[in-house]
């Protein structure tokens, strides 16, 4: 190890005695004249077989290793070594026994001999065995003929095709046993030699050899396991040589060397080399070991669907019943059988029998015998397992959340009304009914207190009382915005009221329409009476009186403010009558009653007429004087209707708390149905320009929803509420009694039973 | 933390202490930096008295704990923080509650006279004291503004407008408490809401509630330009008609002003101020809001307009911003509509506020989340309100009272 070679020659020198030479560190050295068996190589006389490689080592590394050991090693394998130095002769010999070959100075070149001597082969073991073992040949040969084959450790095959198998010491080639014994001999002499099983074949001689009774022995034992000396005892007691006892005497008295106590300079170097390999960051920290262990799903990601997903569908084992009471071994008296019922489960089919035994009652446990059905029992409960259904139920779970259709926020759906701004106090009653100016700014209401009031919509000043001396049941502000004038049901009669608010112009101009009427000269027959005011009507505002027979209900206007229909309380057929306000002309445009009618109303753009009555709304054609619609409302009660300003969609409100929503276009029966109020919707409403619409109800609530109505016939209306306006106080049970929109702003008044009419913002 | 560097300054030079920064206890309030003012000017001058101040950080007053309002401001604590100081305005002082007969919808004051439009159809002259001086009578219906146009020792010359479609010009001596109606201005086709006297007194701005919201006017008439003839004709009714009309908004005008001579602003229920150059007629400028306009009032002294909306809020506009419809402030705290606004005419950032929620409320734009004052009075809507030169507020609504208060602005300007 680092020590240069010249070094070790020249111990080696020290070492040798004259005339001595070893073979292995020198590179120039003699060959040994002693008798040291020198293994042959055919190819000496003969060409190298083919397929043998020739590789020319000249220092084969084995040759070294003794001397290399003796470098490395301990003292005391120095010293054997020298001893062995003493006697070069037999130690090279002993060197051949351990390593099976031989040396020859001649024959180094040679690649076989090279190869032949590290390797324990059969060659080895043939010339260890000529040593171990007696050779029977050498016995049977007389002793001056020594057949002692000189091949060496190489394979025997090599030798197969020639008639020789080696040579003897003095190079004589050893020929081959004439060997021709055919298949035949072999069998006789098997059969009929006693010694066959012992004979086995030399291969370095080709002899057959029978082996001895000791040899026989031997093999016997290492075919068990045993040691091959009969003597050694592997049990014998072991001396400890090392105790764990410190000597007071050290192994080696060597003092300690300098240097184990003086820093060595390399590993400064070394240390230092690694600090600034830190410092450079080019060695970095270990990564500390995680401790959490980690674990993982090792199922995770795995695919339901795959060949191993279908472990996961296990079906439990269907449970078996429970014993009860009656398989007890002392079970209560009800439930053993009476002689009757027992006669009874005997002559019943064993698949009908209720019970598959018949509950026994024993003294004690000890007295129950063997279960003379168990194998019956196992058998049908292994045709349960075989037979139970495979089918597994798929329940999906879906969030009841994600049903419900995502609607936009109210927040988004801006303008609408969001909070109380004024307060219309006045009336003593409770007010019935609103009505808004087309401008938007003055609005009459109808009371129970038997007064219309006009109001100023931005301050809440009541502008004007009218006395009219009836409940007022329904009021409509003409729509036309060049006449002004309202048309009030009060009892039987409908007073068209000119309010004398706003523009000078216009009601002074309205009056002149009204009073240039002419009467026809030929009287016509109507269903209601027109009268003129008198002096003190026409004080008060009042202008004409359309006088019904009986109470009426509600009083709508056409678009055009010429038109406006009527309905009265009554089953006839004279529920619903048209009135023509130039012409003073009325006239029942149904021959037949077709229930109770609630309200009416005229479409806003088309000649259309709506009318409701409990369960239906019935749309009519004017100009065709035909029935063109009937839509189903699936309320109970209508009580209250409203039309978009498109005319294509129709809001219902019902006496059970709903509201339906129609679109004319899509079906007879209601879009959507919402359900927001507690109580009684008493009144709905929609926006002229907004797509608000708003109803109002007993529970004292307006709710204002966002009704979006779009161009496009694919796409039906968005409804969504966007506020519930709370202000009104219950009265008499009643809460919210008319809802109505600001023409132009996003304002909604209600009227409510506690007398007051507010404005929301 | 505990303390904070202060640095205090002060537009007077009566109350400067010295520019060095000081140490103030974070959780200080109004009450402790005012004392720690007081106590350094009495170092400084053993004679002052006690003042209260107010603190303004960044042009916002200080109305909570400071390190509160340094950190909902997001103000570094770390600096030094400058604090202006000025001195506390006072409380408005109650001075008189005149009562009417019917709802107060509109009043102006001057120097001398309070002059206020009334539901009873009438419009009244009151003396500051709460003297009724005169009532006016002539319209046949409700008074829904009235307006000062000239005051001369002898004769005054006043507007009213009303539902009745007409303005009245009237002439009132003084002195022989005697009125004469020397004009009555047609041409609207609904109740006159508003009008307004432009600064050199000689054109009158009226506007209407139309009755159509498709066709607006608003018209602007020639009142006061040979008033010596006019004042020779006795006769009730002598009619004028508009010198020119300026059509453009879709619903009922709210609110008229004259911003400055030749400009007119306006305010409407269709969401938009209009400004209108009075010369040509012609449409200078919209802002656009998105809520109902009630009142719109214009400061000379800061160039910004006032709208108060439906919606609950006052803001603040630009009317030279070209950019249209932009809000540079909005003063919330009502809760109802706000039905008027006035800015102060002395002073450059306050304003008085009416709502229905019956509170008039005087606010400092220094301090938009909440207002100087509220003034709790009302026991039903408040309708109007004026501020005038002279330092006092008036506020009238539908419980039919006019409350005046004196509002003196700083201590030492009582003393002066």
């Amino acid at each position: 190890m680092g020590t240069p070679p010249g070094r070790w020659l020249q111990s080696w020198s020290t070492l040798r005695t004259p005339g001595e030479h070893l073979s292995c560190s020198s590179p120039c050295f003699e060959a040994p004249r002693a008798a040291v068996p020198v293994s042959v190589c055919p190819h000496q006389q003969r060409a190298v077989p083919q397929g043998i490689p020739f590789t020319p080592s000249p220092t084969p590394v084995p040759l070294r290793s003794p001397a290399a050991c003796g470098g490395i090693m301990p003292g005391g394998v120095f010293l054997g070594w020298r001893k062995e130095a003493r006697a070069p002769t037999r130690a090279l010999l002993g060197w051949e026994m351990l390593g099976g070959g031989c040396l020859g100075a001649e024959h180094l070149p040679d690649p076989h001999c090279c190869s032949s001597v590290p390797s324990h082969g059969p060659g080895g073991r043939g010339g260890g065995k000529g040593l171990i073992l007696p050779c029977p040949h050498a016995a049977s040969v007389p002793p001056p003929q020594d057949i002692r084959n000189t091949v060496g450790n190489i394979p025997m095959e090599w030798y197969e095709d020639f008639p020789h198998i080696g040579y003897d010491l003095d190079g004589r080639k050893i020929y081959k046993p004439i060997r021709n014994k055919d298949e035949l001999d072999k069998f006789l002499e098997k059969m009929e030699n006693p010694d066959y099983w012992r004979t086995v074949q030399d291969k370095m001689t080709g002899a057959d050899i029978k082996l001895t009774d000791e040899q026989v022995d031997l093999v016997q034992r290492l075919q068990k396991g045993q040691f091959g000396d009969v003597h050694f005892d592997p049990y014998e007691p072991a001396v400890d040589f090392f105790t764990h006892e410190v000597m007071i005497h050290p192994v080696t008295n060597r003092p300690a060397d300098k240097r184990s106590f003086i820093p060595s300079l390399i590993e400064k170097e070394k240390v230092s080399k690694l600090v600034h390999a830190i410092k450079m960051g080019w060695i970095k920290p270990r990564k500390p070991k995680e401790d959490t262990p980690t674990y993982y799903d090792l199922w995770a990601h795995e695919d339901p669907n795959s060949i191993l997903g279908r472990h996961k569908m296990h079906v439990p084992a269907p449970k078996m019943k429970l014993p009860g009471h009656e398989e007890s071994y002392n079970p209560p008296p009800e439930y053993l059988l009476s002689e009757e019922e027992k006669l009874a489960w005997e002559q019943q089919e064993p698949a009908e029998r209720k019970l598959n035994f018949i509950p026994q009652q024993y003294r004690c446990l000890r007295a129950v015998p063997a279960y003379p059905r168990f194998i019956q029992e196992r058998f049908e409960r292994c045709l349960d397992l075989y037979l139970c259904p495979r089918q597994r139920k798929m329940r999906v779970n879906v969030d009841p959340e994600d049903l419900i259709p995502k609607l936009p926020k109210p927040r988004d759906l801006q303008p609408f009304p969001t909070t109380q701004a004024l307060v219309y106090r006045g009336h003593t009653s409770l007010v019935r009914c609103l009505s808004i100016s087309p401008s938007g700014q003055w609005l009459a209401s109808g009371s129970d207190d038997c007064t219309v009031r006009f109001w100023e919509v931005c301050t809440a000043r009541c502008m004007k009382t009218l006395p009219v001396g009836g409940v007022v049941k329904s009021i409509a502000w003409n729509p036309n915005p060049t006449v002004c004038l309202v048309a009030v049901c009060v009892e039987q009669s409908v007073l068209l009221v000119n309010p004398c608010l706003g523009d000078k112009l216009l009601y002074g101009a309205t009056d002149q329409v009204l009073e240039s009427y002419t009467p026809p000269e030929e009287e016509r027959v109507q269903p209601v009476q027109w009268l003129t005011a008198t002096i003190e009507e026409h004080s008060k505002g009042i202008r004409l009186t359309v006088q019904h027979s009986k109470a009426l209900k509600q009083v709508t206007w056409h678009g055009k403010g010429d038109y406006f229909a009527t309905v009265v309380s009554d089953n006839s057929s004279m529920q619903v009558l048209i009135h023509q306000t130039s012409k003073r002309w009325s006239q029942n445009p149904f021959r037949k009653s077709k229930g109770l009618v609630q309200c009416v109303l005229f479409h806003p753009i088309r000649p259309y007429f709506f009318v409701a009555t409990q369960r239906y709304v019935r749309v009519y054609n004017l100009l065709k004087q035909e029935l063109t619609k009937k839509l189903m409302s699936n309320c109970k009660w209508v009580s209250s209707m409203a039309i978009h300003p498109g005319g294509d969609n129709v809001i219902c409100g019902s006496y059970d708390s709903k509201l339906a929503w129609f679109d004319l276009d899509l079906s007879t029966r209601p879009y959507q149905l919402l359900r927001h109020h507690k109580k009684a919707l008493r009144s709905v409403a929609f926006h002229k320009h907004y797509p608000l619409f708003a109803s109002g109800s007993d529970d004292g609530t307006v709710i204002v929803c966002h009704g979006m109505v779009y161009n496009d016939l694919l796409q039906n209306p968005l409804l969504v509420p966007v506020k519930v306006l709370k202000g009104h106080a219950l009265t008499l049970d009643l809460g919210v009694l008319d809802v109505l929109f600001h023409p132009t702003q996003p304002w909604v008044f209600s009227s409510g039973a506690d007398g007051t009419v507010r404005l929301y913002t | 933390m505990a303390q904070l560097t202060a640095r205090f300054r002060t537009e007077n030079p009566r109350y400067a202490v010295e520019d060095v920064p000081f140490s103030v206890p974070a959780a200080s309030e109004i009450t402790d930096l005012s004392h720690l003012i007081n106590k350094l000017l009495v170092a400084a001058d053993a004679d002052h008295k006690y003042v209260e101040f107010d603190f303004l950080i960044n042009g916002q007053f200080l109305r909570m704990p400071l390190v509160t309002h340094m950190e909902m401001e997001n103000i570094s604590t770390e600096e030094v923080v400058e604090i202006e100081y000025v001195e506390k305005y006072m409380a408005p002082q109650p001075e008189e509650c005149i009562f009417h007969d019917d709802w107060i919808s509109s009043v102006q004051a001057t120097e001398e006279w309070i002059l206020t439009g009334c539901y009873d159809q009438t419009a009244r002259i009151w003396s500051l004291e709460g003297k009724s001086i005169m009532t006016i009578a002539g319209h046949t219906e409700v008074v829904k503004d009235v307006a000062w146009v000239k005051q001369d020792s002898l004769s005054c010359l006043l507007l009213s407008a009303s539902m009745d479609q007409t303005i009245l010009l009237w002439e009132w001596n003084a002195e022989k408490n005697k009125v004469k109606a020397l004009h009555s201005c047609r041409g609207h086709a609904g109740s006159v809401d508003s009008v307004a006297v432009d600064c050199t007194r000689t054109k009158v701005s009226d506007f209407l509630k139309e009755t159509f919201p498709t066709d607006e006017e608003d018209e602007m008439e020639e009142a006061a330009n040979r008033p010596r003839k006019k004042q020779k004709t006795e006769q009730l009714g002598l009619t004028r008609t508009p010198l020119a009309t300026l059509s453009g908004h879709t619903e009922a005008i709210s609110s008229v002003l004259w911003s400055d001579a030749e400009e007119i602003c306006s305010a409407s229920w269709d969401h938009t101020i209009k400004l209108w150059d009075a010369e040509t007629g012609g449409l200078k400028s919209t802002l656009t809001g998105n809520k109902v306009f009630n009142s719109v009032s214009y400061s000379t002294l800061c160039r910004r307009l006032a709208s108060g909306s439906t919606d609950r809020h006052i803001r603040l506009w630009d009317p030279r911003s070209k950019d249209g419809s932009l809000v540079l402030l909005s003063l919330t705290s009502h809760t109802g509509w706000v039905t008027s606004v006035k800015w102060s005419p002395t002073h450059e950032h306050q304003l008085i506020s009416g709502s229905l929620d019956n509170i008039v409320k005087l606010w400092d734009t220094r301090s938009c989340k909440a207002p100087l004052y509220d003034l709790a009075a009302h026991e039903d809507k408040v309708l109007c309100v004026d501020w005038t030169e002279t330092g006092l507020l008036l506020s009238g609504g539908a419980d039919n009272k006019l409350y005046c208060y004196r509002y003196p602005a700083t201590a030492s300007d009582v003393g002066a």
